[in-house]
C-alpha cells in the first residue's frame, strides 16, 4: 500500500477522541505482519513493538481527531452539540458530521444579528429527523460525531482531508513499521495513542506502562506560509520539522541534536519548529515517572483543526525517512545525555 | 557562611544565564557551591540538580526531606530570522512585553551573539500608538548582523537570555538584578546547606535545583516522582511591598521570608515551620494562598501517593523584570529557618506532624 493510500484510508475513518476503535482496527490490519508484538491497553492505546537490544524508544502518533458530542435533542428532532477537542463553531457551519453508525447530519445556526454572535449555543445539527421520537431512533445524548470529508489530492503531492491531525503521523508510523526489518539497535515501540486532543491523555498512560528511555512524537504542526499568518518559520513542502518547543514540551537538547545530526548525515531536509500554542504527545511522555528525554517530528499542515487540513507529500516522505534513519541509528548513551 | 559570601554567590547566580530548557550554565554554578556542603551531587534523568546530605538516622529510622528551588529563569526563544537580520522571538515563561524594549540580550546560538530588543522610535509613531504598549509580535532583536551572517550563528529555537549586571545597592543589604526569581531560592538552599555543616541532623536531606518551573513546574514533576521524599519544602519568591500595591498582597522586604498557608500546603508542616522560626527568633511573615501557589510545591504535593509540602518565599519586588530587588537578610533568615527545620526532623517528629 502506498503512503497516499494509507493516508486516504486513515483520514476517512471515524475516530473522535474516545472512540478510536475504527482507526486502531485499520492500523492493526496494516502492520500486523511486520510487528514482533501488538497489544492494546485499558484506554485503547495501540502498541506495536519492534524488538531490539539496548534502550527503549517510544514513538507516538495520536489516532483521535477533533469532533462533537450530542448534548440535547429538541422536540423537532434538532440536535445541540458541544466540542470534543479544540474545534470552532464558526468552522462547522455548513459542514457534514458523521456518527459511528454512519448517520450524517449538517450544521447550521439560528438567526443571528451579527456573525460574531455565533457560538456553540447558536448552532445545531440537523440529521433529517422529523421529531424527537424519530431522532432518538438513530442518536442518543452523548453520542460522538466527527467531520465527514473525503480525502482529496489537490494537485500532485498536495493532500487535503479531515483529521490529517494526526492520521498523517499515524500513516508515517505505519510506513516505517512496514519498512523496518531485522533487529534494531534499540527496541522501538510505536504507540497509536488515544485522546491527545483532550490533553495528551493516552500518551500519558502509554508512557507510564512502557517506561521508555526516549520519547518521540510524530504529529502535525502549524505553518507561517499563508497570507498574513502569525510569525512562524515553518512552511509546507520544505521537509518535516524537528520540534524545539511548543506549549507542552521543551524538547530535550540532546535528542534534538541527535535528530538534527541524523537528518544532516542523510541529507534529509528539515525545518526547526517553535510552536507558540498547542502541544503534542511528547509533552506527556517527557514528564512520565522520573522523566523521559523526548523530541518530536512535526509534519507541516495548513488549516489545522478544520475540515480541510492540507499536507505535502515531500514532508511526509522525508518524515518517514527521518524516523526510519533515527530508529536504525544508535541513540546517544544515557551518560552525559541527562546533563543536557 | 557569612553575608558577604552569600551576596557573592547570589551575584554570580544572578548574572549566569539559565532560561527554561537551557539551564546548564546556572546548574554548573550552583553545583560547585552545593558540592562544598553536601555528600553527593548529581543530575537526574530530567537534568535537575540533586545534592544529597546524609543524616545520622539508623536504617530503621530513615526519612528524606526535600528542599527544592527552581533554577530556571524566564527568557526568550528565536522564532524567525528576518531579512535585514532582525530576530523575531517568543517567550519562555511569563514575560511582560512592556518591560522588553530597550533590553540588552544575548542569543545562545552556535556562538553567543549580543543584541538589543528594538521597537519603533516614538517620533515615528502616531500619538495614539505612542500611548500604547508595543505588542509582543511587533518587537524584534537587533544584533547588528545582516541575516546572511546571522544565519551562520543563530537558528530558530535558540534561547535568548537577558544581560543585566546585578548590583549590591549602597545599603549593603539589597540586591537588584535579573533571575533573582529564583536564584534567590537556590542561594537560600546553598546557605541552608552551609548552615547544616555545623548542625546535626537525622533526616537525609535532598537539595534540588529544579528545571523548567517557569513553563509549568516540569522539573519538579519528575524530581518528586524520582526522589520519593517523605516531605518537601519549596523555596521561591513572592511579591515585595511597593507603592500602589495593596499591602495585603505584598510582603515587606527585610521582615523575613513569607511562609505559605493554604490548601497547597500540609498544615502541620507549615505550622512547624512557623513554630521553628519563633523558637529561634527568626523573623517571618504569613502568606495566605487560596489555591495554586504557582510554585514547585504544587507539583510535589500530588506526586505518587502525595507528599506533605510547605512553601517558604523570599519577598521580591518587580518580579519577572531584569531589576528584581530583594533584601539579603530575608535569604539569611530563610536559610537558617530551613536548616533548623531540617535539624529537628526525624521519624517521630514526622509522625507527630502527620497526626499518627
Amino acid at each position: 500500500m502506498t503512503l497516499k493510500d494509507t493516508l486516504k484510508k486513515l483520514t476517512e475513518a471515524y475516530g473522535p477522541s474516545g472512540e478510536e476503535k475504527e482507526v486502531s482496527s485499520l492500523i492493526i490490519g496494516m502492520v500486523k505482519d511486520n510487528a514482533d508484538d501488538i497489544f492494546e491497553d485499558n484506554l485503547g492505546n495501540l502498541f506495536v513493538v519492534k524488538k531490539g537490544k539496548g534502550p527503549k524508544v517510544m514513538i507516538s502518533a495520536h489516532m483521535d481527531e477533533i469532533g462533537i458530542i450530542v448534548t440535547h435533542i429538541d422536540e423537532n428532532g434538532f440536535l445541540r452539540i458541544a466540542p470534543v477537542g479544540g474545534i470552532s463553531p464558526r468552522l462547522l457551519v455548513g459542514q457534514r458530521l458523521r456518527f459511528n453508525s454512519g448517520l450524517i447530519g449538517t450544521v447550521y445556526h439560528e438567526k443571528l444579528k451579527e456573525l460574531k454572535e455565533l457560538d456553540w449555543s447558536k448552532i445545531y445539527l440537523d440529521i433529517g429527523a422529523e421529531n424527537l421520537e424519530s431522532a432518538t431512533k438513530s442518536v442518543k445524548i452523548g453520542d460522538l460525531a466527527c467531520l465527514d470529508q473525503p480525502f482529496k489530492e489537490q494537485r500532485e503531492g498536495r493532500y487535503m482531508a479531515k483529521s490529517m491531525d494526526d492520521r498523517a503521523g499515524c500513516a508515517v508510523l505505519v510506513e516505517v513499521i512496514n519498512r523496518l526489518n531485522g533487529e534494531l539497535p534499540q527496541e522501538a515501540c510505536f504507540v497509536f495513542s488515544v485522546q491527545e486532543e483532550l490533553g495528551l491523555r493516552g500518551a500519558k498512560t502509554a508512557a507510564y506502562r512502557y517506561e521508555p528511555d526516549f520519547g518521540l512524537a510524530v504529529d502535525v504542526t502549524l505553518v507561517g506560509d499563508t497570507p498574513k499568518a502569525p510569525t512562524m518559520a515553518v512552511s509546507l513542502g520544505k521537509g518535516p520539522a524537528i520540534k524545539v518547543k511548543d506549549s507542552s514540551v521543551l524538547c530535550h537538547p540532546a535528542v534534538r541534536r541527535f535528530m538534527i545530526d541524523i537528518a544532516d548525515e542523510n541529507c534529509i531536509p528539515y525545518q526547526l519548529e517553535v510552536l507558540t500554542r498547542g502541544g503534542t504527545d511528547a509533552g506527556a511522555i517527557h514528564l512520565t515517572r522520573e522523566g523521559v528525554p523526548s523530541g518530536a517530528i512535526s509534519i507541516p499542515c495548513r488549516y489545522v483543526h478544520t475540515a480541510s487540513e492540507v499536507v505535502d507529500k515531500i514532508d511526509l516522505d522525508y518524515a518517514v525517512t527521518l524516523l526510519e534513519k533515527l530508529l536504525l541509528s544508535t541513540w546517544p548513551g544515557t551518560e552525559g545525555l541527562y546533563s543536557r | 557562611m557569612n553575608k558577604e559570601n552569600l551576596v557573592g554567590i547570589l551575584l554570580e547566580l544572578s548574572s549566569t544565564a539559565g532560561v527554561s530548557g537551557d539551564e546548564a550554565a546556572a546548574v554548573k554554578a550552583a553545583r560547585s557551591q552545593f558540592s562544598l556542603y553536601t555528600d553527593e551531587v548529581k543530575l537526574d534523568r530530567f537534568g535537575n540538580l540533586i545534592a544529597m546530605k546524609k543524616g545520622e538516622a539508623p536504617p530503621s529510622e530513615k526519612l528524606t526531606l526535600a528542599l527544592i528551588a527552581h533554577i530556571d529563569e524566564i527568557g526568550l526563544m528565536v522564532t524567525k530570522i528576518e531579512p535585514g537580520g532582525f530576530l523575531r522571538f517568543t517567550s519562555l515563561g511569563g514575560i511582560d512585553a512592556r518591560a522588553l524594549p530597550g533590553q540588552a540580550v544575548v542569543v545562545h546560538g552556535k556562538k553567543t551573539v549580543e543584541g538589543v530588543v528594538g521597537a519603533t522610535a516614538p517620533h515615528l509613531l502616531s500619538p495614539r500608538d505612542r500611548a500604547k504598549t508595543v505588542p509582543f509580535e511587533k518587537l524584534f532583536i537587533d544584533t547588528g548582523y545582516d541575516d546572511q551572517t546571522l544565519n551562520n550563528y543563530v537558528r530558530v529555537g535558540d534561547t535568548i537570555s537577558f544581560i543585566q549586571k546585578p548590583l549590591l545597592l549602597e545599603t549593603g543589604k539589597r540586591i537588584t538584578g535579573k533571575a533573582l526569581d529564583n536564584r534567590a531560592g537556590v542561594a537560600a538552599l546553598i546557605f541552608c546547606a552551609a548552615e547544616l555543616t555545623g548542625l546535626r541532623h537525622q533526616a537525609d536531606l535532598c537539595f534540588i535545583a529544579s528545571l523548567q518551573e517557569e513553563v509549568g513546574l516540569r522539573g519538579a514533576i519528575t524530581a518528586a516522582y524520582g526522589l520519593k521524599p517523605d516531605l518537601a519544602v519549596a523555596v521561591d519568591v513572592t511579591h515585595g511591598d511597593i507603592p500602589g500595591v495593596d499591602e495585603k498582597k505584598a510582603f515587606k522586604l527585610g521582615d523575613g521570608p513569607a511562609l505559605g498557608m493554604g490548601p497547597n500546603f500540609h498544615p502541620p508542616l507549615s505550622l512547624a515551620m512557623q513554630q521553628t522560626a519563633k523558637e529561634y527568633n527568626l523573623p517571618f511573615q504569613v502568606e495566605p494562598i487560596p489555591a495554586h501557589s504557582g510554585t514547585d510545591a504544587w507539583a510535589f504535593q500530588v506526586s505518587r501517593e502525595g507528599i506533605p509540602t510547605a512553601l517558604l518565599s523570599i519577598p521580591l519586588r518587580y518580579m519577572h523584570t531584569t531589576v528584581e530587588l530583594l533584601d539579603i537578610d530575608d535569604l539569611i533568615s530563610g536559610g537558617r529557618l530551613l536548616a533548623r527545620l531540617a535539624a529537628r526532623m526525624n521519624k517521630s517528629y514526622l509522625g507527630e506532624l502527620r497526626g499518627c
